[in-house]
């Protein structure tokens, strides 16, 4: 299997790097668009900043080829970020393959600093609960269903999403000021000031908010589970 | 808790509110109702209530086409209502998106028609409008009233399956004057498992809170919401929305490194040796820490090689975020670490000696890799900083700096209190509690762990966001599985 991840001018991309060698994965660092367009995965991570992240992909016709890939991409933070239609930072047009936009937290209290970093639980949205929970089902049925009701096949698979909140769910990690507002792409969200997209899917696109490659055993599972998708 | 949810009533595809039902007020609110809708999502809310006023006057649907855009565009679970008449018009609904639909004037002309679609699309996708004039229900748009009372006319159709109610006090919409109260709490003493939805007058957040105390299950925001008298904020409260969860509690095991070896001091001096940095590392993560902290205590250059070294393997080998610090002096140093996997770098005496390294890193990297590491102590003259590993006093203190270092870009500051450290007998939890309300950054606390306790307080009584900790993990202690579950039962927030 090859990998792919998208080369422009963010940071970090090289935590996404050692955890694919963890999971025993060569992924190959690429701008190249035929390289891109080749290989089974692809992985759009990074930290930094929408409009020079956006003027970098232009620059290098980068936008038109991700907006053109059709195998399974996954989008990481930033990288979900210019997935979307618009970012307030930098007041940026992004790639639109979710069309929603990103905005600034603003804090409401005291304790809500920005950036919001650390550790958090996410949860299947409630749509998509509501959809396959009929029958008052143990969770892990309701998850599993929701995984298929999504059309979002095994991405949690193995992970425990909790909907109700308590200590015993999967944490990720979290490194972000903007946020993509929950939408019609949601699968997973997460609450931070208020309820936000943790995790978008449409089509052959994925994207977390949290860093998976930063995330312990919990993101590892997540990223094997894209690997295998 | 109570189910909020917010209207758009459309006249020529605009998002207009009338007073009273009267076409004659109408006033437009936004010209894009789909941006509308997605304001609403964008706020937390799950539900958008739809009424086509146009459908409502021409007694057939007019506006599905705007009904589909905003499903289209949003993932909000949209009611739909207005001039819903015929088997066709409910398909073009549901056809459109629509969750459920409104149906309220066929109720009071043909109820046999309104049961047999009770039956044909299930109790769940209907909603029962029931507007109320003087205590008469009224149809056509508000225009007339019929004869019906509202209680015999709810109970007959509770009886036949009707799970959903809408009621609005005609009287009181758009009037901003405050909901019907007493009517739904009547309706709900008598039907106390109807999923009642409050309609109309709804004026302040003060309103939605009566409601919610009154036990009203749902209720309607128009005009209140437009006219900005109610904030997204208590709406998010009141549905049971709890801000409070937020982010986990961090527990950060301190790696002291000198030379390729962990140690660590108590009170700065006699230093211990406890093993391989990475492999420690390794066992920490894998026991459920949430970062790490390695600090380089090596002075020569050599030591600053076999240190980023180090980096490089942690980086290589643990999937939790690490912070790296000591000998932080300029760009080039964060440039080095961040390079070799780092996700953070942390600056102590570099920067009291010279501020604006927090700037230009914060200004390069990010506020989310600067954390500004501050040793201090409790002098006769309170909180002063200390440089140089603690062995010099500046005559700078501890909350000014603090305040100072979040306002040139820090992301986080982490307080080691040196009258605390090594001594065991818990965080200076008072010291901590000033930090958490006068600096608007995450606080880690560091210098006092002895006890499971000890890390409680640090979190309850000193507001910190992270507890950082050596040398009662590196000898045992304190297991972090142990301290994390300890935590959860007393009710904190951590990651187990």
């Amino acid at each position: 299997m090859s990998v792919a991840i998208v080369k422009y001018n963010a940071g970090n991309i090289r935590s996404v790097v050692n955890a694919l060698h963890r999971l025993g994965v060569e992924p190959v660092l690429t701008d190249d668009a035929s390289v891109l367009r080749n290989a089974d995965k692809i992985l759009f991570p990074g930290q930094g900043e929408a409009s020079s992240a956006m003027a970098y992909l232009r620059e290098h016709r980068l936008d038109e080829v991700i907006k053109g890939l059709t195998q399974p991409v996954l989008g990481i933070c930033i990288g979900q970020q210019l997935l979307c239609r618009h970012s307030e930072e930098g007041d940026t047009g992004c790639l639109g393959i979710f069309d929603v936009d990103v905005y600034r937290f603003h804090p409401t209290r005291h304790e809500d600093k920005v950036p919001a970093m650390g550790w958090q639980e996410v949860r299947p949205t409630e749509a998509s609960l509501a959809l396959s929970n009929e029958d008052g089902a143990s969770r892990e049925d309701d998850l599993n269903r929701q995984a298929c009701a999504s059309g979002n096949k095994s991405l949690f698979r193995g992970n425990v999403l909790n909907a109700e909140g308590g200590c015993q769910a999967d944490y990720f990690y979290f490194v972000h000021s903007y946020y993509v507002p929950l939408c019609k792409w949601t699968i997973a969200e997460a609450d931070y000031i208020l309820p936000y997209s943790a995790v978008l899917h449409k089509d052959n696109f994925w994207s977390t908010q949290f860093h998976p490659e930063k995330s312990g055993k919990a993101g590892e599972q997540l990223l094997k589970n894209f690997l295998a998708l | 808790m109570i189910e909020i949810i917010p209207a758009i009533d459309l006249i020529d595809g605009k998002c207009v509110r009338l007073t009273k039902g009267d076409y004659n007020s109408k006033k437009v609110y936004n010209d894009d109702p789909v941006a509308q809708a997605k304001e609403f999502e964008r706020q937390g809310f799950r539900r958008l209530h739809v009424v086509d006023l146009d459908g409502a006057k021409s007694k057939h649907i007019v506006n599905d086409a705007v009904l589909r855009k905003i499903t289209d565009a949003t993932g909000l679970k949209v009611d739909f209502g207005g001039g819903i008449k015929t088997d066709e018009d409910i398909r073009k609904a549901f056809a459109a998106g629509a969750s459920m639909v409104t149906i309220g004037s066929i109720a009071v002309t043909h109820p046999e028609l309104f049961i047999e679609w009770l039956n044909r699309y299930g109790t769940d996708r209907l909603i029962l409008g029931a507007d109320v004039r003087n205590g008469k229900v009224s149809i056509n748009g508000w225009k007339e009233d019929s004869s019906e009372e509202l209680l015999p006319f709810l109970r007959k159709y509770v009886e036949a399956g009707v799970k959903n109610v809408l009621c609005t006090d005609i009287s009181k919409d758009g009037t901003l004057q405050g909901p019907a109260i007493e009517l739904y709490k009547q309706i709900m003493e008598e039907y106390p498992h109807l999923n009642l939805i409050a309609s109309g007058g709804v004026s302040s957040n003060e309103d939605l809170s009566g409601l919610e105390k009154d036990g009203i299950p749902s209720a309607i925001v128009g005009k209140a919401w437009y006219e900005g008298r109610i904030s997204a904020e208590k709406c998010r409260d009141l549905m049971g929305f709890k801000a409070n969860r937020g982010l986990a509690k961090r527990i950060i095991p301190c790696l002291d490194v000198k030379n390729g070896e962990t140690v660590k001091g108590t009170n700065f001096v006699n230093l211990r040796s406890a093993g391989d940095p990475v492999e420690l590392g390794k066992l920490y993560s894998d026991s459920g820490a949430d970062e790490l902290v390695f600090l380089d205590i090596t002075a020569s250059f050599e030591g600053r090689k076999t240190f980023t070294d180090m980096v490089e393997r942690v980086a290589r080998e643990i999937n939790i975020p690490f912070t790296v610090g000591g000998g932080i002096n300029e760009l080039s140093d964060v440039k080095r670490l961040l390079d070799a996997g780092a996700d953070k770098v942390s600056v102590n005496s570099a920067a009291i000696r010279r501020p604006e390294l927090i700037n230009e890193i914060a200004g390069e990297y990010g506020s989310q890799v600067c954390v500004c590491a501050i040793d201090a102590r409790n002098d006769a003259d309170g909180w002063h900083c200390y440089v140089k590993g603690g062995r010099e006093r500046v005559e700078l203190g501890l909350f000014d700096w603090a305040r100072e270092a979040a306002d040139r870009g820090a992301g986080e500051i982490l307080f080691t209190s040196m009258d605390h450290d090594g001594v065991k007998n818990g965080f200076a939890n008072e010291a901590l509690a000033r930090l958490a309300e006068e600096v608007p950054i995450p606080i880690i606390a560091s210098g006092g762990a002895g006890k499971k306790e000890h890390f409680r307080d640090a979190f309850v009584k000193g507001k910190a966001d992270a507890a950082l900790a050596a040398s009662v993990f590196h000898f045992g202690e304190i297991k972090i599985p142990e301290l994390k579950e300890y935590l959860c039962n007393e009710g904190i927030n951590v990651r187990i």
